[in-house]
């Protein structure tokens, strides 16, 4: 097999493994990718991430602390978590395509924030108190199960919130907490952007 | 991660304030973790050498239990000092009352915004290989229908794992109260006198000339440990546990249970080095 082949050959199987679901969660880890696809796995993920480019996708690196590692080690990256992400943030006309209502999204974007700032985890009471200002009880309550249930967040037995699995993957905390605090140029707004 | 809160163990005869020390250092680094506050609020060589000046005071498990906690608990907080650090330098650190004050000022829509506008949604794909189609369908082929299933259950597949304590076993009729006082109270009656001088050795205590006879007497002496009728020192270094008679229930210190394993083999090894000495 020439090396042209070979290396397509392997692009497939990594867009595969990052795609298709095999176990609870999506996305495979690293050492999973090194298993099947080789030492080199990271040269075969820059190659994909290339091909992903023209469908506005994007290969997200989660690792296993959470933070950005600009220049990460073999060790971590064998470590995280490798996931298929839209390149392009959703609109506001999207809204209604996450099938949340304006209201939950707004609970979504406090209470994201809110962790965010105290290192990823505060006690659910305090979160509730926040929140309180603004929505009813009910509904906070119902918006932080359905945040638990899709892997937005995660609460231990001391009732402490975290944030989820999916947050991180999905989630531009940064983007978030400077849009919140005021510190982007972007300012918040509801005028629609372009699409272009 | 456990929540317990140690609030200053009572000891009876032993001072209070080395407990109120230690269950201080706990408290704080539980609130702090809890909290998520800032963890460089613990000053952690200081700690250390309170923990190092106290630590020839303690005698008993459950003091060096309790030193363990706080050990522990101090190096969960050079772990968020450093994942502090981290998230400082990462870009994702911000003034959380900033925040919070922020969360209240803005709309509804505008946070909505916010967030809408950091989302980037996950494309994953579910997939059904041939393979795991053909175990679906070898499974549907073998299952009977749930109606014939209910059937066949029989009782016992019913029935739970559950634990049966002495009152339920007096009432069944299994055992008789009467007799099982006798024996507790004749376990209690060897116990002092085996143990006249100082604490003995728990093994050479309850170890019988039949295995069934050594579980009996792990048995009625974990009885006599939950009433406070009797103490085990464990020494997890030395790996040695000692048995002593305690006053009763009054004396009875805080609620921690101890896991010891009584096994066939170990009896005969026992039984085998018995014989030798």
């Amino acid at each position: 097999m020439s090396e042209d082949a070979s290396l397509s050959k392997k692009i497939r199987k990594a867009a595969q493994l990052i795609m298709y679901q095999h176990h609870r969660l999506p996305g495979v880890k690293g050492y999973e990718l090194k298993k099947y696809i080789g030492k080199d796995f990271m040269k075969v993920v820059s190659l994909l991430q290339r091909k992903l480019d023209d469908l506005g996708l994007e290969v997200k690196i989660v690792y296993s602390d959470g933070l950005d590692h600009p220049n990460p080690t073999e060790e971590e990256l064998e470590q995280a978590r490798f996931y298929v992400i839209s390149k392009a943030p959703l609109q506001m006309g999207d809204a209604s395509l996450s099938g949340w209502r304006i209201d939950t999204l707004a609970v979504f974007a406090a209470t994201v924030a809110y962790l965010t700032s105290k290192q990823g985890r505060a006690p659910r009471r305090d979160v509730e108190e926040l929140l309180q200002e603004k929505f009813p009880d009910w509904k906070i309550d119902q918006d932080l199960n359905r945040f638990i249930r899709r892997g937005y967040l995660d609460e231990d037995q001391n009732g402490v919130l975290f944030v989820g699995w999916r947050t991180r993957v999905e989630i531009d905390r940064k983007h978030l907490l400077d849009m919140i605090a005021g510190s982007s140029p972007e300012r918040v707004s509801l005028e629609p952007e372009s699409n272009d | 991660m456990a929540s317990r809160r140690w609030r200053g163990l009572p000891q009876q005869g032993r001072s209070e304030e080395y407990y109120e020390e230690l269950a201080r250092i706990i408290n704080l680094c539980q609130s702090i973790s809890t909290k998520s506050d800032d963890p460089f609020l613990v000053d952690i060589p200081q700690k250390l050498t309170i923990l190092k000046r106290l630590l020839p005071k303690w005698k008993l498990i459950d003091d060096l239990l309790m030193d363990a906690e706080a050990i522990r608990e101090l190096s969960l907080m050079v772990k968020l000092q450093s994942d502090w650090v981290k998230r400082r330098a990462s870009g994702l650190f911000i003034d959380p009352f900033l925040v919070e004050v922020k969360i209240k000022l803005l709309s509804k829509e505008a946070l909505a915004y916010s967030v809408l506008s950091s989302w980037h949604p996950l494309v994953a794909m579910d997939q059904l290989t041939p393979e795991r189609l053909e175990d679906a369908l070898d499974y549907w082929n073998s299952i009977l229908p749930i109606s014939q299933r209910v059937k066949e259950e029989s009782p016992d597949q019913t029935a739970s794992d559950r634990t049966v304590d002495i009152a339920e076993l007096v009432r069944l009729r299994f055992i008789s109260e009467r007799a099982f006082n006798e024996d507790i109270q004749k376990m209690r009656s060897r116990l002092i006198e085996s143990a006249k001088e100082g604490p003995i050795d728990y093994w050479e205590f309850v170890l019988g000339p039949t295995y069934e006879e050594t579980v009996m007497n792990a048995y009625r002496l974990s009885f006599l440990v939950s009433k406070g009728l009797a103490n085990l020192i464990i020494n997890p270094i030395e790996e040695t546990i000692l048995v002593e008679p305690a006053e009763g229930v009054e004396n009875r210190r805080g609620g921690r249970s101890v896991a010891i394993n009584i096994s066939y083999e170990k009896w005969r090894n026992m039984i085998k080095e018995a014989e030798k000495a």
